[in-house]
């Protein structure tokens, strides 16, 4: 079952994509990643086109995670150094189990093959085929979660730049909120800290899908972060940085009191140094 | 398999003089899309790159605003997108739930390519439409 591999033992870009790797990377070097399988382009498109003996095949080898699931295309030219896809590859939370995920991935399959993504194939000189790898991982229920990036990107300060809100990491990555903001210096020290304004979470259904919810107003201004937690994501920021070399763009969450890491990629834009 | 029931992918002019076993060949490459009730299908100006053939639901077609059609089971749209890779020429949103095949140009080219046959027989099928539009 070559096309389909525990995340632990994904290692070939140009099969599963740049983000299974990083994340395959990150479990052997004992980093805190979901557990989850990669996905191969020519499977995803299999489940895609209906191919029942693949479909059977994805949601057998799944099924042990359980549920509820997050679904994330991994193509093999997404996040590329001149291109990074933002926005046209879908991202599926909350995949109820398994048995669902045959409508997941062809939903993430369309999004690689819409208009808009073609679109920007050709804008960026990618005019090819796209093959949609995926990463299927247990979707985790964080109190919060958000990025980091472990040097400043507008001034390239040696400084961890941290964003955090309630719920899941997409109301800071999708700009619902105004995270609160963090700047840690390696030796740990808290240079600023900055309270946002998080009217919403992101959370997930009972029944698959997320919910934009309305944050209770004592926590709207509230602080997500305590010390303790900076100096986890600070470690965290360290262990990335020293598995995948520096200048990390890192997405991460707190569940059930632990840091997990979501992904970590180069950052892509440097201001100074 | 899946793919799109060919009987339907018949009525498509350009798909209409393919023999039985070429159309069966076609009707393979076919993905299931679907789509909920208020989103945009196609957006004009868009590059095109899918054909879409309706299986379920209603759609409405609009050029620059003005509404200009109703769509629904049997009707197909974007057949010119898989040859030219232009832009579409209007925009389609999801009056209901819609559930559409759809075929990319990236698997409907390589199989063009590969058998001559077909590929004449959409040539011949693209021509018939051109001196149409010349007449009319």
């Amino acid at each position: 079952m070559t096309e389909l591999r525990p995340l632990a033992e994904v290692s070939d870009t140009s099969v599963f994509g740049s983000k299974a790797v990083g994340l395959g990377h990150a479990l052997r070097d004992g980093l805190p990643v979901p557990p989850g399988f990669a996905l191969a382009g020519p499977l995803v498109e299999a489940v895609a086109a209906g191919d029942e003996a693949a479909v059977e095949r994805v949601a057998s080898a799944v099924r042990p995670l359980g549920g509820p699931l997050a679904v994330r295309s991994s193509a093999v030219d997404e996040d590329g150094a001149d291109a990074s896809f933002a926005g046209q590859h879908l991202t599926l939370l909350n995949v109820p189990s398994a048995d669902e995920l045959g409508k997941a991935l062809r939903e993430i399959w369309w999004s690689a093959n819409s208009d808009s993504a073609i679109s920007y194939r050709k804008r960026v000189g990618l005019f090819t085929r796209p093959s949609v790898a995926v990463v299927v991982q247990v979707l985790l229920d964080p109190e919060c979660a958000g990025v980091m990036f472990t040097r400043n990107p507008i001034n390239g300060a040696d400084e961890r730049m941290i964003e955090a809100s309630w719920g899941l990491g997409e109301a800071v990555v999708a700009g619902l909120v105004i995270p609160d903001s963090y700047c840690v210096a390696r030796d740990g020290q808290v240079r600023e800290r900055r309270a946002g304004l998080k009217r919403i979470a992101i959370r997930g259904l009972p029944g698959g899908g997320t919910v934009e919810d309305e944050v209770a107003p004592e926590l709207v201004e509230r602080l997500c972060l305590a010390g303790s937690r900076l100096d986890a994501l600070n470690e965290l920021a360290r262990r990335c940085e020293e598995a995948y070399g520096p200048d990390r763009d890192i997405e991460w969450a707190v569940a059930d009191d632990t840091l997990y890491l979501l992904q970590c990629r180069p950052m892509t834009k440097m201001g100074g140094a | 398999m899946a793919g799109a029931p060919a009987e339907a992918l018949r009525r498509v002019p350009l798909f209409a003089d393919l023999d039985d076993d070429q159309l069966a060949q076609v009707a393979l490459l076919f993905k299931e899309r679907d789509f909920t009730a208020g989103e945009t299908v196609v957006k004009e100006g868009v590059d095109g790159a899918a054909f879409f053939l309706i299986e379920s639901g209603e759609a409405k077609v609009t050029v620059r605003g003005a509404e200009r059609a109703s769509l629904g089971p049997g009707d197909h749209f974007g057949e010119i997108a898989l040859i030219d890779e232009g832009v579409r020429s209007a925009t389609i949103a999801a009056m209901t739930d819609l559930v559409c095949y759809g075929l990319t140009l990236w698997e409907f080219r390589p199989l063009v390519i590969a058998n001559g046959e077909i590929g004449w027989k959409l040539v011949q099928s693209v021509a018939k439409k051109l001196r149409n539009a010349e007449l009319s």
